[in-house]
C-alpha cells in the first residue's frame, strides 16, 4: 500500500465519511446490481458509508465507486440536474440521483437506514444501474419529435418568425424536458406494453404540436391517435408527480385528446373507443367496469397478450379490479344519469360555440 | 465498417451543426456522429445566459462592428480579428437559423427574439431563452439531426486517430455497451468534444466527462494545441462541487463576505463591489483565501455568498434555482444560511490550432466548438461568445469537411490496430502488485492544478506543478481498472479520461510558465502587466518524442489596434 495514497484516502474521507464530525449519519444503500456477462440473475449490494449534510445520492455512489468498489456503474455527467443521465430509482421512485438528498432519502426509507437504489424500470437493462435509452430516441422518430419548418430552406437564416410571447409560453415549460425518463420508469401502461408511446414523447409531441413554425402536426397526430398512441394513456397522473422539472405533462396529454376529437372526430381509433365505452359505463352504472374496458377498446386478443401479465401481477399484489358482476350500479344512479345526460349536451353545445367562433 | 466520409467525434452543439451542415452541403456523404454520451446529454445543455448577435432587436443601434470590437477588447486584444470577423457576421444568420428550425427562445413585446445585457458586451445582444438557452439550443439540434437521419453512434468513446504521416486514416473507438474496439475508417475527422476545465475537478463547473478528450487525441497524433494557458474561472462556484452560482445571485444583490465579516469587495472595487467583472472578483475571492480571511473546511476553504439580507420572497421569486442548487448541493438554504463559494474553473480558451475554417495542420482532421482554438476568445472569453462560437465554426468545420472530404483516399484502419487498441485498455484491467486509485489521482490533480497553474501563478508555483503533473503521470501508470467486465465499463472510462487530462494539463502549465505577462485570464503575480513587445502571440504546444515542445504563432490584426482593456 502506498502511503501517499493513503492520505489522499483520508483527506477525502473527512469530506465525506468522518465518524467523529458533528452532522454525520451512517447511511447503507442498498444498489441493485446486475452484470449480464456474469450475473444469471440480478442481486442486491450493501455499502455502508457515513454522510454529512448536503451530499446528494450520486456523490455517494461516486463515493462508493471511487473507494468501495469500482465495478459499480451508473450514468452520470453534468451533476447539476441538467442533463438527464443519472435518472434511477431511490427508495422507489425514479428521479436524478445527483439532485436528491441523501439526509431526505434517509427520512423516506422503508427499512430504517437503508437506501434503495435500482435502475429505472420499462427499458432495457444494460448493467446495474444504467438501462438502454435507444427504445424512446425510437419513439421520438417514430413521432416526429421535432420541428419541420415553414421557412422554405433557401430563405432559412435571413429572417426570424415572429412569435408572440403568449405562444412562447405554450410550450415555454415542456422544453424544460431533460429526458431523464423517469416518467418513461413510472409509466403503469408502459410497464405493461412497451410500445406504448410514453410520456415524455408525449409531451413533445404536444411541444411541437402547438408551435406555429411547424408544418407537421397532422402527421404527427395521425401517428399519436394510433395504437399504443395518446389514447392509452390511464390518465393515472404517475408521470407528472414523478417528473423531476415538474413539467405538467398531463395537461399536454389532455390537450393533444382535445385537438384530436377536434381534429379528427372521435371515430376510428382504439381511444375514441375507449372513450365510447367509457361513456356507456358512466351512463349505465355510474362507475367504470375497469376489468373489461381494456377489452372493449382493444379487442379480446390484444389484452390477453399485452395486459394479461399485469393483471396477474395486480391480483398478486391484491389491486384487481373487481370481476364485471361484482360492479353494482351506483347508488343514486337515476340522479347521476340525469346529471350526465345534461352535462353531455353542455359539451355539445360549447363545442358548437367554439366552433362558430 | 464501411468507410465513413466524415466522422464527427462529438454531439454537443459543435458537433450537431457540423453534422447537420455537412448533409445539407452534400448529402450523398456517408457521416457518423460518436460520442461518449446520448449527444443531449452533452455540456453545451448547461449553458443558461445564452448566445450573443447583434440582431439590434433590443438595442435597434447594436451593429456587427460593435459585437466585433466587443469580443476583440474582451479577448485582451489575442483574437484573430479575421476570425472574429466570421464569428460576428455570422452571428445573427446563425441565430436566426436555429430560431428557424424551431429553437424556443424567450420574446420581445414586438415578437422578435429576446435579448438582453451580458458582460463585457456595449448593448444587450445575448439571445436567451429564459435561463436554459444552451439546452434548448441543443434539443433543437438533436431533433433535427434526427429528423435528417444522422447516423449516431451513442455511448462510443474515442481512443485514438489512425495516422499515416501527416494524414489521417480515421478513428478507433470503444463501444460502451459491448467493450468492443471498432474503426471508423474515415476520409475526414472532425473533433468536437468539448472543454477540458474539468481538469481542475472539484474546483471546476463543468460535467464529469470534459476532460479534454478530443484534444488529448489530437495532441498525441502530434497535433499542435494553441493557448492552452487560457482558463477562465468564474468567481462563484460551491464548495463543494465547484458547481456554478449564476451571476444573477450578485446581480440581485448578494454580498461577498469574509471569515471576519467584512464585505472585502470594498478593497478592490469600490465603486462595483460585487458587480465587478469576472476576473476581478475571482482573483479578489482567491486573495483573500490567500491571505488567510477565507473560511476552513474539510472540503476547502472558501468565502460566504450571503442572501439572507434580500429576504426570503425576493430569494424564492428571483433566485429559485440558485437557491435549489445551494440545497441540492452544499444542504444550505441561503434564505438562512450563506452560501459557502469559491472560484470556479468555468471553460478553456485553449484547444486543437485550427485556421478559420476548422482546419488543423492534420490532412482530413477538423476541430470546431471549445475543444477548438481558432482563435475567437484570445485570451479571455466574453459571456455569450461561446455557444455562438460552437454554432458558427460547427456549421464550418462541417462544410469544410463535406467539401474536401472528396480530396482524400478512403482511409483503412487494419485489425492489428484494432487489436492493439484493444489489447492497451485489457492491460489495464491486470491485476498487479502495487496500484494507484484514479479518484485520488484525479482529485490531486485538481488540486495541484487550482493551486499552481489557477487564478494566480508565478514560476515557482508553475514550476511546482509541472513536477507535480510528472509525479502524477509516472503514478498513473500503475492505475488499475477492477472492472474486468466488456459491458459499459465507467471504470475503464474514467481512468482513460483521466489519461486525457494527464496529458492536457501539462501543456496547461508549460504554457501558463512561458507566457511571462499578465493577460486576460492569465494572471501573472510576477510579471502583473501585459507585455505585448514580447507576449501578444499565440503559444503552440506540440507533442514530440513524449515532451511537449513549445511554439508560437502570431495573432491576426486588422483593423483594431492594441489598446489597453479597461472597463
Ligand atoms: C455552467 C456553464 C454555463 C455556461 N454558460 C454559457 C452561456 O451562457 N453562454 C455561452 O455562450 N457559453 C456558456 N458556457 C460555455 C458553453 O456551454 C460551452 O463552451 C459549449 O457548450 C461547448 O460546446 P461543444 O459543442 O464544443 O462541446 P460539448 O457540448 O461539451 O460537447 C462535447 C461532446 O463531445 C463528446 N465527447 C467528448 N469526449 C468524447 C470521446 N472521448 N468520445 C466520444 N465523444 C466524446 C461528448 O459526448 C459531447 O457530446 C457555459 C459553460 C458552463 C460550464
Ligand atoms: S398519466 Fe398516462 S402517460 Fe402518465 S404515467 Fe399514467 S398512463 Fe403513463
Ligand atoms: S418529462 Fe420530466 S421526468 Fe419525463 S423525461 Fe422529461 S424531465 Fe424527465
Ligand atoms: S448527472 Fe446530469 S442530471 Fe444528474
Amino acid at each position: 500500500m502506498n502511503f501517499r495514497k493513503e492520505l489522499i484516502n483520508h483527506s477525502l474521507m473527512t469530506e465525506t465519511i468522518d465518524q467523529h464530525q458533528e452532522g454525520k449519519r451512517d447511511v447503507t444503500f442498498r444498489v441493485f446490481r446486475f452484470n449480464p456477462q456474469v450475473d444469471s440473475k440480478p442481486y442486491f449490494d450493501d455499502y455502508t458509508i457515513s454522510a454529512e449534510r448536503g451530499i446528494t445520492v450520486l456523490r455517494s455512489l461516486n463515493y462508493i465507486k471511487e473507494h468501495v468498489d469500482a465495478t459499480l456503474s451508473f450514468r452520470a455527467f453534468c451533476q447539476a440536474g441538467i442533463c438527464g443521465s443519472c435518472g434511477m430509482r431511490v427508495n422507489g421512485i425514479s428521479k436524478l440521483a445527483c439532485t436528491s438528498q441523501v439526509w431526505e432519502e434517509l427520512d423516506k426509507c422503508r427499512e430504517p437506514g437503508i437506501i434503495k437504489v435500482e435502475p429505472l424500470r420499462s427499458l432495457p437493462m444494460i448493467k446495474d444501474l444504467i438501462v438502454d435509452m435507444d427504445p424512446l430516441v425510437d419513439k421520438m422518430k417514430r413521432y416526429s419529435n421535432w420541428i419541420n419548418s415553414t421557412m422554405p430552406l433557401a430563405e432559412m437564416g435571413k429572417k426570424e418568425f415572429l412569435v408572440s410571447e403568449e405562444e412562447f409560453h405554450r410550450y415555454d415549460k415542456a422544453t424544460d424536458c431533460i429526458l431523464c425518463a423517469s416518467c418513461v420508469s413510472e409509466c403503469s401502461i408502459l410497464r405493461a406494453n412497451k410500445e406504448y408511446v410514453s410520456p415524455a414523447v408525449l409531451l413533445k409531441s404536444y411541444r411541437m404540436n402547438v408551435d406555429s413554425r411547424d408544418s407537421i402536426h397532422d402527421v404527427r397526430l395521425a401517428e399519436l391517435v394510433k395504437d399504443h398512441g395518446v389514447w392509452d394513456c390511464t390518465h393515472c397522473y404517475r408521470c407528472q408527480e414523478s417528473c423531476v422539472k415538474s413539467i405538467p405533462i398531463m395537461e399536454a396529454i389532455h390537450a393533444i385528446r382535445e385537438d384530436a376529437l377536434e381534429c379528427r372526430g372521435p371515430k376510428d381509433t382504439s381511444g375514441a373507443k375507449h372513450a365510447e365505452a367509457f361513456m356507456e359505463d358512466i351512463e349505465k352504472k355510474g362507475k367504470l367496469v375497469e376489468a373489461t374496458l381494456p377489452i372493449r377498446t382493444n379487442g379480446m386478443v390484444w389484452t390477453l397478450r399485452n395486459l394479461l401479465p399485469m393483471a396477474m401481477k395486480m391480483i398478486v399484489k391484491r389491486r384487481t379490479p373487481p370481476p364485471p358482476p361484482l360492479v353494482k350500479s351506483s347508488k343514486g344512479i337515476k340522479i347521476f344519469r340525469a346529471m350526465f345526460r345534461e352535462m353531455t349536451e353542455h359539451v355539445k353545445q360549447d363545442h358548437q360555440k367554439s366552433h362558430k367562433k | 465498417m464501411k468507410p465513413f466520409d466524415i466522422v464527427i467525434v462529438g454531439g454537443g452543439g459543435a458537433g450537431l451543426y457540423a453534422a447537420m451542415e455537412a448533409m445539407k452541403t452534400n448529402p450523398a456523404l456517408n457521416i457518423a456522429v460518436l460520442s461518449k454520451v446520448y449527444p443531449n446529454r452533452s455540456h453545451t445543455s448547461a449553458a443558461q445566459g445564452g448566445a450573443n448577435a447583434a440582431l439590434g432587436n433590443k438595442a435597434k443601434d447594436d451593429t456587427i462592428e460593435m459585437h466585433i470590437f466587443d469580443t476583440i477588447k474582451g479577448s485582451d486584444y489575442l483574437a484573430d480579428q479575421d476570425a472574429v470577423e466570421v464569428l460576428c457576421s455570422e452571428a445573427p444568420k446563425i441565430i436566426r437559423e436555429l430560431e428557424n428550425i424551431g429553437t424556443p427562445w424567450s420574446r420581445l413585446d414586438d415578437n422578435t427574439i429576446a435579448q438582453r445585457p451580458f458582460g463585457g458586451a456595449g448593448r444587450p445582444r445575448c439571445c436567451y431563452c429564459a435561463d436554459k438557452t444552451g439546452h434548448t439550443i441543443l434539443q433543437t439540434l438533436y431533433e433535427q439531426c434526427l429528423r435528417k437521419g444522422v447516423i449516431f453512434f451513442n455511448e462510443y468513446f474515442a481512443l485514438n486517430l489512425a495516422v499515416n504521416g501527416s494524414r489521417s486514416r480515421g478513428l478507433i473507438a470503444m463501444n460502451m455497451k459491448s467493450g468492443r474496439v471498432e474503426a471508423f475508417p474515415a476520409k475526414t475527422v472532425i473533433f468536437a468534444t468539448g472543454g477540458y476545465a474539468k481538469m481542475y475537478w472539484n474546483r471546476s463547473s463543468n460535467a464529469a466527462g470534459n476532460t479534454g478528450d478530443g484534444q488529448a487525441i489530437a495532441y498525441r497524433a502530434g497535433i499542435p494545441m494553441k493557448d492552452m494557458e487560457f482558463v477562465q474561472f468564474h468567481p462563484t462556484g460551491l464548495r463543494k462541487s465547484g458547481l456554478l452560482v449564476t451571476e444573477g445571485a450578485r446581480g440581485e444583490g448578494g454580498y461577498l463576505i469574509n471569515k471576519d465579516g467584512e464585505r472585502f469587495m470594498a478593497r478592490y472595487a469600490k465603486e462595483k463591489m460585487e458587480l465587478g467583472p469576472r476576473d476581478l472578483v475571482s482573483r479578489s475571492i482567491e486573495t483573500e483565501i490567500l491571505e488567510g480571511r477565507g473560511f476552513e473546511s474539510p472540503a476547502g476553504k472558501y468565502v460566504h455568498l450571503d442572501l439572507r439580507h434580500l429576504g426570503a420572497d425576493l430569494i424564492k421569486s428571483r433566485l429559485p434555482q440558485i437557491r435549489e442548487m445551494s440545497l441540492n448541493f452544499e444542504g444550505v438554504d441561503p434564505i438562512e444560511e450563506p452560501i459557502p463559494v469559491r472560484p470556479t474553473a468555468h471553460y478553456s480558451m485553449g484547444g486543437i490550432d485550427t485556421d478559420n475554417f476548422g482546419r488543423t495542420v492534420m490532412d482530413g482532421v477538423y476541430a470546431a466548438g471549445e475543444c477548438a482554438c481558432v482563435s475567437v476568445h484570445g485570451a479571455n472569453r466574453l459571456g455569450g461568445n461561446s455557444l455562438l462560437d460552437i454554432l458558427v465554426f460547427g456549421r464550418i468545420a462541417g462544410h469544410t469537411a463535406a467539401e474536401e472530404a472528396g480530396k482524400f483516399e478512403p482511409g483503412t484502419i487494419s485489425e492489428e490496430e484494432i487489436r492493439v487498441s484493444a489489447e492497451e485498455l485489457r492491460h489495464r484491467m491486470q491485476p498487479s502488485g502495487h496500484y494507484e486509485r484514479y479518484g485520488a489521482l484525479r482529485e490531486e490533480l485538481g488540486q495541484t492544478l487550482a493551486l499552481n497553474a489557477g487564478i494566480f501563478r508565478e514560476s515557482s508555483l508553475l514550476h511546482k506543478g509541472i513536477e507535480d503533473i510528472a509525479e502524477l503521470k509516472e503514478r498513473f501508470k500503475k492505475v488499475r481498472v477492477f472492472d474486468s467486465s466488456d459491458v459499459f465499463n465507467t471504470n475503464l472510462m474514467q481512468v482513460l479520461e483521466l489519461k486525457n487530462m494527464l496529458d492536457l494539463a501539462e501543456t496547461v502549465a508549460v504554457g501558463a510558465l512561458a507566457r511571462e505577462e499578465s493577460r486576460g485570464s492569465h494572471t501573472r503575480i510576477d510579471f502583473p502587466v501585459r507585455d505585448d513587445e514580447k507576449w501578444h502571440k499565440h503559444t503552440l504546444a506540440t507533442l514530440v518524442d513524449g515532451k511537449v515542445l513549445p511554439g508560437e504563432k502570431p495573432v491576426t490584426m486588422g483593423r483594431y489596434e492594441l489598446q489597453e482593456r479597461t472597463y
